[in-house]
Parts: C-alpha cells; sequence; structure tokens
C-alpha cells in the first residue's frame, strides 16, 4: 500500500516534469533561464524593461518611456527637474524615487551597466519644464561619463543643466570601478533634500547647492555576506565561505577593505560606524541615520543593526534625529547591508521632514 | 588645401572600409585583451555614417561633426561610443563657422578630439589606449607645422606619429579597461582601440594628401 503510493507519487513527478518539459519547449525563442538560477524572469535580456514597465503598471502617477528606459513622473509640476539613474539590480533605487517632493525622472542601464548618453538626455527632456534640471550622479566612471556627456548634449539644445556627484562610501579611497570614492546608499539622502528644495520652488542653483550640502555631508559604510547573481551571467561574480563576510564591499561585488569571520551584530555596527566617524566627524549636532539592506537580508535583521547602531551612537554621543530602516539601495539579491549618516543643520532637517510621494519613500 | 564636408564624408566611408576589412584582425586582438566586441561596435558604428552619407553631405563642418559624433554614440555603443562622441563634439565647437578643413584647422580638431576624449574618460596618454595614437600623431603633425614643411609633409608625419603611437600600447600596461585586471595587463599585445583609431588617421592622411597633391599641380 504504502509502495504504491510511493509508485504514484513517482509516476506522478515523473509526469509533472515531463508537463513542464513540454511547457518550455512550447515558448519557442525564449531562452530558459540558466541552470541552477532561481530568478523569476523571462529572459535575461528583458529583466530592465518587464521591470519597468512592472513600476508603470504599479503606480500609475509614473510613466515608462520605452527604449530609453526612463521612469518619469506624470505630473513633472512647475520645478526643477531632478535626474538620478545608473545601472539596475540596486531597485527601489532610483525609479522608486521617482514622484512629488523626490526624483523627476530615473534613467536605468542594464543590470550594473551605466545607462548611455542618449537615455539620460531623454531623461533631462522628460524632467526639463524650463527651469533647468540638475543630476545627481553616483561616483561611477561609467556613470560620470554617460551623465555629464548628457548633460554637455542638453546644454548644447540651451537646457541649463548642473550635475552633483555623490561620494558617500567610505570604505575604500578608490575602486574598480569609480574614480575616487563609490556613490551608495547616502544617495537617497541627496535625492530626499534635493526633491524638497525642487518641489519648494528652488531654482537650480539652489536645489544643486541644496544638493551638494547633503552630498558633503553623507558617509555610508557597508559589509556583505554572500554575493549575487546577474541574471545575464548566471552564477556568482565572486565567492565568500560560508562563515565569511567582507567589510566594505560595493554594491557591485567590488572588493573592500577585508574578508573577516560573521560577527555578531553588536561587532559589525561597531566597525562599520568607527569606519564612518574615522572619516568624518558626526559629534555635535544631529544626524539622519540610514540602516540599508542590500536585498538579501530580512527586515529583521536589519532592525537589529539598526538597535545596535542606535546604541552605539549614543555611546559615541551621537543624537540621531531621523532613522530610516529598509532596502534603499540594494545589490540584487546580496545578503548584508550599509550604514548611513547624514550630518543636519535645519536647513536639511526641514527638506528631509518635507512631505514626498514615491513607490519607496513617503513622508 | 581645401577639404570640404563631402571630402571629410568621403573620409569616413574609406575608414569604414578599412575597419571593415580588418575584421579578423581586430577581433582577434580583442579577444586578447578585451571583451572581443571592439570591431563589431566600431563597425557598427562607422556603418552608421556610411548609410547616412547623403544627409550628411550638405550640412555645415559644426552640424556634420555634431552629427558623426551622436551617431557614433549609439553606434559603437559602451565607452568607445561616448569617446568618440565626446572627441566629435569637441571637434564641431571649433567648427563654428568654418567650412573647409585645412591643414591649420586639422590640427585644431585633432587636439580638441583629444581632449575631448581624455576629459571625458578621465585619463590620458601611457594607458594602453586610442589615446595614445591620437596623441602621438597631435604632437607630430603640431611638430611639422611648427617647422613650416609642405603639406603633405606634415600629413605623412601624423600617420607616422599616429603609427608610432599605436605601437607603443604593446609595451604598455593597460589602467583601464577589462585588459587592466589580467595578469600580465595584457604587456605585448597592441590595444585594438588604438589600431582602429590608427586606421581612422591613416586614412585620413591618405585622403587629405590626394587634396594637397591637386592644390600643388594647380599652384
Amino acid at each position: 500500500m504504502a509502495s504504491d503510493t510511493a509508485k504514484n507519487l513517482r509516476k506522478e513527478c515523473a509526469a509533472r516534469s515531463r508537463r513542464t518539459i513540454r511547457l518550455n519547449s512550447l515558448g519557442a525563442g525564449v531562452s530558459a533561464p540558466k541552470r541552477g538560477m532561481k530568478k523569476i524572469i523571462n529572459q535575461p535580456e528583458h529583466v530592465v524593461s518587464e521591470m519597468l514597465q512592472g513600476i508603470a503598471k504599479a503606480y500609475p502617477a509614473l510613466i515608462y518611456t520605452p527604449g530609453v528606459e526612463v521612469i518619469s513622473r506624470r505630473n513633472q509640476g512647475d520645478q526643477v527637474g531632478l535626474v538620478s539613474g545608473g545601472g539596475s539590480g540596486h531597485e527601489p533605487a532610483h525609479a522608486g524615487y521617482v514622484g512629488a517632493g523626490m526624483l523627476s525622472a530615473a534613467v536605468s542601464g542594464n543590470v550594473f551597466a551605466s545607462p548611455s548618453p542618449d537615455r539620460v538626455l531623454e531623461g533631462i527632456h522628460l524632467a526639463n519644464t524650463g527651469k533647468g534640471v540638475l543630476l545627481i550622479i553616483k561616483n561611477y566612471s561609467g556613470d560620470i561619463m554617460n551623465f555629464t556627456m548628457a548633460q554637455e548634449l542638453a546644454e548644447m539644445e540651451n537646457i541649463p543643466v548642473r550635475a552633483v556627484v555623490v561620494r558617500d562610501d567610505v570604505a575604500v579611497p578608490d575602486s574598480t570601478f569609480s574614480t575616487g570614492r563609490r556613490g551608495i546608499a547616502g544617495t537617497v539622502f541627496v535625492h530626499k533634500c534635493a526633491g524638497a528644495k525642487a518641489a519648494e520652488g528652488g531654482s537650480l542653483d539652489e536645489v544643486a547647492r541644496v544638493a551638494q550640502k547633503a552630498a558633503d555631508n553623507v558617509r555610508s559604510m557597508g559589509f556583505a555576506m554572500t554575493p549575487c547573481i546577474l541574471p545575464g551571467v548566471g552564477k556568482p561574480g565572486f565567492v565568500l565561505a560560508e562563515d565569511e563576510v567582507e567589510i566594505g564591499m560595493g554594491i557591485h561585488g567590488e572588493p573592500g577593505v577585508e574578508r573577516t569571520a560573521m560577527r555578531p551584530s553588536q561587532e559589525i555596527a561597531r566597525i562599520l560606524v568607527d569606519k564612518i566617524l574615522a572619516d568624518y566627524d558626526f559629534t555635535g549636532g544631529e544626524t539622519a541615520l540610514m540602516i540599508n539592506g542590500l536585498g538579501g537580508t530580512p527586515l529583521m535583521e536589519l532592525y537589529i543593526l539598526e538597535n545596535d547602531v542606535q546604541d552605539y551612537l549614543k555611546e559615541k554621543g551621537i543624537k540621531v534625529y531621523s532613522t530610516f530602516v529598509g532596502n534603499f539601495m540594494t545589490s540584487l539579491e546580496m545578503a548584508g547591508s550599509s550604514v548611513s549618516l547624514l550630518k543636519l543643520d535645519d536647513e536639511l532637517k526641514l527638506l528631509l521632514d518635507a512631505p514626498c510621494d514615491t513607490p519607496a519613500l513617503k513622508r | 588645401m581645401t577639404f570640404s564636408v563631402k571630402d571629410y564624408v568621403d573620409y569616413c566611408v574609406s575608414a569604414a572600409a578599412l575597419i571593415a576589412e580588418n575584421k579578423d584582425y581586430i577581433t582577434e586582438l580583442d579577444a586578447v585583451t578585451g571583451d572581443g566586441d571592439h570591431w563589431a561596435n566600431m563597425n557598427m558604428g562607422f556603418q552608421q555614417i556610411v548609410d547616412s552619407r547623403q544627409e550628411l553631405e550638405n550640412i555645415s563642418y559644426a552640424d556634420l561633426f555634431k552629427k558623426i559624433g551622436m551617431m557614433m554614440m549609439k553606434g559603437i555603443g559602451g565607452s568607445s561610443g561616448v569617446l568618440y562622441g565626446s572627441a566629435y563634439l569637441s571637434a564641431s565647437k571649433i567648427m563654428e563657422d568654418v567650412d573647409n578643413l585645412d591643414i591649420n584647422r586639422l590640427s585644431q580638431v585633432i587636439t580638441a578630439m583629444l581632449e575631448g576624449i581624455c576629459k571625458r574618460g578621465n585619463s590620458g596618454p601611457g594607458m594602453k589606449t586610442m589615446i595614445d595614437t591620437l596623441d602621438a600623431a597631435a604632437s607630430e603633425l603640431k611638430a611639422a607645422l611648427t617647422e613650416g614643411v609642405d603639406e603633405r609633409k606634415a600629413l605623412e608625419r601624423m600617420e607616422q606619429g599616429a603609427k608610432r603611437g599605436m605601437e607603443s600600447t604593446a609595451r604598455m600596461e593597460a589602467v583601464r579597461g577589462r585588459a587592466c585586471y589580467q595578469a600580465d595587463k595584457g604587456v605585448g599585445h597592441l590595444d585594438p582601440g588604438a589600431v582602429t583609431m590608427y586606421y581612422q588617421l591613416k586614412t585620413l592622411s591618405d585622403c587629405m594628401q590626394k587634396n594637397a597633391g591637386t592644390e600643388k599641380q594647380m599652384e
């Protein structure tokens, strides 16, 4: 009897796997996902456009422009335009920050690859209401090259464009992908402050000044516990041992400062915060704190880390005015986290508290 | 010497042909140190210019360079596309209201292109890139003009400079791009980008020498 059931089960399983094979072979021209890669995708080449279509369907206030892969606000308001973007795979950055009080448009490249200048130029066109456009660029050589080229093209069309470069990662002075420090999760604070300034009617110069101030006063430090798999590649770009973490790893898996054994959250909190405080003096005045998940770490763990970071900051005499916990700038399914601190003054405090309505951040 | 917009478009068509002919050689070079797609990208960019040649022949030099810049940016794509786009945009800025490319203007154009690429790529000579070819060509042409040699000789020297610059990349270690991650950093191999840049400068030198020749006969 029992063996009959087992036999039936085996038969059922075999029949199912045959059906699966038939289903696959039905979709002529659809390349099956790579073996051993479990991802909810159709074709690796279509992940970016299909994701952006999904975002536009979920948020009717946003529009997707195919081909150039731009998500922009349906109603751009009467304000300075704010454009950011970069490679995909860092969701919700940056399309998730498009909306009232933050970005006007976000330009997406392929996974971990910078968008080309014609795409960025289209983002500038969509964001421009006649008051000029500010570009917020993360400091990677590809992004700098493509965004500044787009800036030049827009200026040739007499659109006033300014650019602010974010380089908040204190992990390494230079990396394989960047010239100087990388731009990571702290960029979201720059989006928030600049977006609020633009929404309240600030001029291009004022919005650029505020963005630069936020960029100058934000520092971040991260670590990774597992690698991520690019949909088009199908295997991890690097390997970390079971009990190993990499301190200071970049959001594309670029090398960090050191590999070390997995530690308790309290120790990780100290390592990350110490590295930030060694670079910038956050004592006196108030700060905004962001605990960012890299995509594969549960919120439970992010709150545990946040708890420890808060305690350690208190011990160091640093007052936290406002806290953000969540997945703000990810690296696909990489497990790990980053800590960002933004030093606040009265102006930045008001801008941080100002209302915004975007898929990934509401105030 | 006169070298009109139409002459420049003809030069692009000849350069496209030279690049197309060397598919296997460039792809082989690139397979050693790069992604293996440099020839395909360059070829696509140049073929777009060939396809639009009629539209390009009847516009100003400034617009021609702007259009070529955009075509290269989109057609070549990637970093090379942006760098060539930057080169031509820089050049277009010094061709406002100019309808002839004489030898002195050529020297300014080559220098502007070099500056455009270096600034955009945050690079310079000695990094095993196309810059090494262009930089050597620019300085050789400048030196020749300062010495006051005739036009044909100056163009020959530009070509020789470009060749020397290209060949120097074989001895260099890569600092940019994929080759810099390799153990030997590409030492011993020519940089494919430096070679395709040489093809362009060699073709330009040949095309302009023909016109320099005609003028001399007319005198």
